[in-house]
């Protein structure tokens, strides 16, 4: 399992996550998966964050209208929501228990440790078959990546 | 028969289909026809009891059915109906949570300007909005001037400065502010304006030695109602730090 993902896109997620720092931040990844190996990010569209009370600091969730819009443009020009971005303030880019009890099969969690305000690192995921855990998807950060 | 829209993580159950047709007169029915027809779907949209589950939305025609009439909405066949997954998740939790200081410290620097203004322009009407607003951001668990710290920070003005802190004594801290505020506002009411000011400068004061000196006196008066079990003061100063003291990291 690898995610391509072009340079401009990964500069533009760390941008979205850093500005909601302490908060966590979220947004969807529009792209290709071509079998069930590879994927190509084509477009983050950054979304905000709607969790609701002071626990955003450490927990998201995106309005469904935002995710069946995204569907939508994604229908449109022949992509798929392959996957969700969102940041980890201050904790390590790992799937969290409650990552793990909200995960949804398919989707690639690309996630990113934000320490003091600054993306550190950046990790992809994807649900195992049975559900109890996250497998680690490698990850391409490269301005080679063709779109 | 209405289209139905799977999203992505549902389509393997669905025979790979991202729309497919469904029959039925009302949500519940083009729902259950679904499930019929693709059986492997069927424990993804309801539980045991056969109740939608949960973080399943259903949407028709751009509309959540729980604004419509629920899985009693009517569909016909020029209807689209969508099912959408509900997204969250989020880091591990820990005892302490992050407290973003720098929020907190341009929130004292404009408390205490718009007092000093309020006083220099003889305005006690500004003291009575200063009171509001953090009473309405200790309500909204936020401070009262956020807005104006976003702004600094997209202007990239200002830094973050987040701590492992306890958010509720600081919460507390501009709540008890915000109520001298208001007693203020209610002296320059009854004409007692000496009193008003006096009020007022004593929330400058421990504005200012919060701001300048890093002891928040509202978080202290919270920890030490916590060490006599008040209900809903429930938090201890994180670990070495002395109650209304900045925390170490």
């Amino acid at each position: 399992m690898t995610l391509f993902l072009p340079a401009d896109l990964a500069e533009a997620i760390r941008r979205h996550l850093e500005r909601a720092y302490p908060e966590e931040a979220a947004g969807l990844l529009l792209g290709t998966a071509d079998g069930a190996d590879k994927r190509r990010v084509v477009r983050a569209l950054p979304v905000d964050n709607r969790w609701e009370g002071s626990d955003r600091v450490r927990r998201y969730t995106i309005d469904p209208r935002d995710l069946m819009r995204a569907e939508d443009e994604a229908n449109r020009d022949g992509l798929t929501v392959i996957g969700i971005f969102h940041s980890h303030p201050d904790h390590p880019p790992r799937p969290s228990t409650f990552d793990l009890e909200q995960g949804l099969p398919f989707y690639t969690y690309l996630i990113t440790r934000v320490d003091g305000g600054s993306a550190v690192e950046t990790r992809a995921w994807r649900l195992a078959d049975d559900r109890l855990r996250f497998d680690e998807e490698s990850l391409v950060i490269s301005d080679e990546v063709t779109r | 028969m209405t289209v139905v829209r799977i999203p992505t993580p549902l389509r393997p159950y669905a025979e790979n289909q991202k729309e497919v047709s469904a029959g039925g007169d009302t949500v519940a029915a083009a729902l259950e026809h679904l499930a019929a027809r693709f059986p492997a779907l069927r424990p993804h949209l309801f539980d045991g009891d056969g109740r939608l589950r949960s973080y399943v939305n259903v949407f028709v025609n751009d509309q959540d059915i729980r604004g419509l009439q629920g899985e009693a909405t009517p569909v016909s066949p020029t209807d689209r109906l969508m099912i959408v997954p509900s997204i969250a998740g989020g880091g591990e939790p820990g005892p302490l949570s992050r407290v973003d200081h720098a929020a907190l410290r341009t929130n004292q620097a404009v408390i205490i300007g718009s007092l000093i203004g309020a006083y220099v322009a003889d305005a006690p009407w500004l003291v009575l909005l200063v009171g509001l607003l953090m009473l309405r951001g200790s309500a909204r668990r936020s401070t009262a001037f956020a807005a104006v710290y976003a702004a600094l920070r997209n202007a990239s003005l200002l830094r973050p400065d987040v701590l492992s802190d306890h958010p509720e004594p600081h919460r507390f801290a501009q709540f008890v502010g915000g109520i001298v505020l208001t007693a203020s506002a209610v002296a320059f009411a009854a004409g007692a304006a000496t009193i008003g000011w006096i009020l007022s400068a004593v929330v400058v004061a421990l504005a200012a030695l919060n701001l300048f000196v890093g002891v928040c006196v509202g978080c202290a008066l919270y920890y030490w109602l916590a060490r006599l079990h008040l209900p809903g003061f429930s938090k201890s100063p994180p670990p070495g730090t002395r109650p209304g003291r900045r925390p170490a990291g």
